[in-house]
């Protein structure tokens, strides 16, 4: 059993199947209140299936998922009350324009849209624009518009797939920060993404999946930490032999006196070579969450994930 | 939240519900001028007794159904007048198409599935759009056909019951069309496919109705047919409904709307 005490989000064990496809593979994670939660994977990997799971849109096979403490499938009115969802921006009406469009949503959302002009401010959505009918709109500024859609009652729980694809890189940081203001008045944020820059800059704690599979999940820093960091050192007198058999290293790249490792889990083997042989100068650099995500996904073989299934 | 979903299902599309709309008050107040100019009921009759047999049982119309059903008769055959017919069920099987399965197609479906309205409040504001419709369509045409009998004064009498009778046959068909289609619009993703199904379904069911007056080896397969139960001639003689037509009609939409429901709260919306 998972801890439900403070999760938004608690998902056990759940398997989707469509036919012969394994969509979600017995995934098991919880979504801590108060959190920016990514849930990380390139396409086709699960992670917009098990958003439709937890919005109530399709059935999982098996296991079990709530929502703020309501069934995903069974009692799913009751958790969407406090959930604001970010549809695709061409699941829209075009025939609206945008301020139809965002009446209709808080309308049948039962609550007053009582964000609605801070996020449109901050993605710089104009009242000129909202006059328009959708038809008339590019992608981004339907996505603005989906956004705001999703937000303006402010919600309790804000589960995004992709939100910021289509958005150009200043809107994108505007959103990012809007999203961290949400986290500071108490709302969590569930976020799907392929982009890791975005993770990276926006998000707490994260889930990797491959595969339909959760292969990693944890904190962003304590997820980096357990992964290779990436060390260089200058050497006084040429690189030693022997440094590729010290534990945990693996070396990159080597360049007359400079080697390049890459260091997983403890720094102490490294740092006991090392003082046999005289140093000029050494650099650890945490890893970025792009290295971080492609050691998952580069290390196929012998790879047991968060599930304890060999993936 | 059901009334807001209603008005916005009922908005989408709404110029080509009223360009079908316009049309069928066009042909239903059309066609008294033209009893009246084939001289009223006796002038009808004179008319069509110079047909061949083959062309009376075509059009549906004898001298001596002219001669027992009057000017009421010949309005009768407006309803089941393939032009009626395709602009009524037109309307009918667009909306239903666009309800469920056009929603599905491009994802606008999933505002409402995201928002805490549950499955049987979405379905429940696409059944009343479907009755809102039928109601509107089932009265569209008495009414032109009332105003019609106005400005063209043909010789002979058609009553308000009679039109009455006619508006309820016409919304109860229509309801079961709305059925029908609106089922086949719970297990589809496209609009097009609907269409395609629904129009199939009919084409079929009409042609078994009207070639069976011709052709004695489909007259079993007459009741399989909606059109069987769309009698148009005894609803508007009578002045009453036919108790049958109340039955089928009421029973098939409603089973079909069932049928629709038990796939609806089921299904998974890949949206």
């Amino acid at each position: 059993m998972t801890d439900t005490v403070d999760a938004v989000i608690d998902v056990e064990d759940v398997t989707k199947r469509y036919g012969r496809v394994l969509a979600l593979d017995g995934v098991t994670m919880t979504v801590p209140r108060g959190s920016i939660f990514g849930f990380l994977g390139p396409n086709g990997a699960g992670k917009t299936t098990l958003i439709r799971i937890l919005m109530g849109f399709i059935r999982m096979t098996s296991g079990r998922a709530t929502v703020l403490g309501h069934d995903a499938w069974t009692d799913g009115v009751r958790a969407r009350e406090r959930i604001g969802y970010l549809v695709t921006a061409d699941g829209l009406y075009p025939d609206l324009s945008g301020y139809d469009q965002l009446d209709y949503a808080a309308r049948i959302s039962g609550r007053p849209p009582v964000w609605r002009d801070r996020i449109l401010d901050a993605l710089e959505l104009d009242d000129v624009a909202l006059r328009r009918t959708l038809g008339t709109y590019s992608k981004g500024m339907r996505q603005k518009l989906a956004l705001t859609a999703a937000a303006q009652h402010r919600p309790e729980l804000l589960i995004l797939d992709e939100p910021t694809d289509g958005l150009d890189p200043l809107i994108q940081r505007s959103f990012e920060e809007l999203l961290h203001h949400f986290r500071d008045e108490g709302t969590t944020v569930f976020m799907s993404s392929h982009d890791l820059g975005e993770v990276e800059r926006t998000c707490d704690r994260v889930a990797v999946v491959r595969a339909g599979a959760i292969i990693a999940v944890g904190e962003m820093d304590a997820l980096k930490e357990r992964y290779s960091q990436r060390v260089e050192v200058m050497f006084e007198h040429g690189i030693p032999d022997g440094i590729d058999e010290v534990a945990g290293v693996t070396v990159v790249h080597r360049d007359g006196q400079v080697v390049e490792m890459n260091l997983e889990h403890d720094i102490n083997p490294l740092l006991a070579f090392l003082a046999g042989h005289p140093v000029k100068r050494m650099e650890v650099r945490p890893p970025e969450l792009q290295e971080v995500f492609m050691s998952f996904y580069e290390r196929r073989n012998g790879l047991t994930n968060a599930n304890g299934r060999r993936s | 939240m059901v009334a807001a979903m209603l008005t916005r299902l009922l908005r989408q599309g709404l110029a080509g519900t009223l360009f079908l709309l316009a049309g069928v008050l066009l042909f239903q107040f059309v066609y008294p001028f033209i009893a009246d100019s084939m001289g009223g009921a006796s002038g009808l009759e004179n008319l069509v007794s110079q047909l061949p047999p083959a062309m009376q049982a075509l059009a549906q119309l004898s001298p001596e159904f002219l001669a027992m059903t009057g000017i009421a008769g010949f309005i009768s055959r407006a309803y089941d007048h393939p032009v009626y017919l395709i602009l009524s069920i037109a309307a009918m099987v667009a909306f239903t198409g666009r309800a469920i399965a056009g929603e599905v197609g491009s994802g606008t479906l999933a505002l409402s599935l995201s928002r805490p309205i549950s499955r049987w409040s979405i379905f429940a504001a696409r059944i009343a759009g479907v009755a809102v419709l039928a109601a509107v369509f089932g009265i569209a045409g008495p009414v032109a056909t009332w105003l019609g009998l106005q400005a063209a004064q043909p010789a002979g009498e058609v009553t308000l019951s009679q039109l009455v009778a006619m508006a309820l046959l016409g919304a109860l068909f229509l309801w079961t069309v709305g059925g029908l289609a609106l089922m086949m619009s719970a297990v589809s993703s496209s609009t097009g496919r609907v269409v395609g199904w629904a129009t199939g379904y009919l084409v079929v069911a009409y042609f078994v109705d009207v070639f069976a007056e011709l052709w004695s080896i489909l007259e079993p397969a007459r009741p399989l047919s909606l059109f069987w139960y769309f009698d148009t001639t005894d609803t508007m003689v009578d002045g009453r409904v036919p108790t049958m037509s109340i039955l089928v009609f009421g029973g098939v939409g409603l089973l079909a709307m069932v049928l629709g429901w038990l796939e609806f709260r089921r299904r998974d919306f890949v949206v």
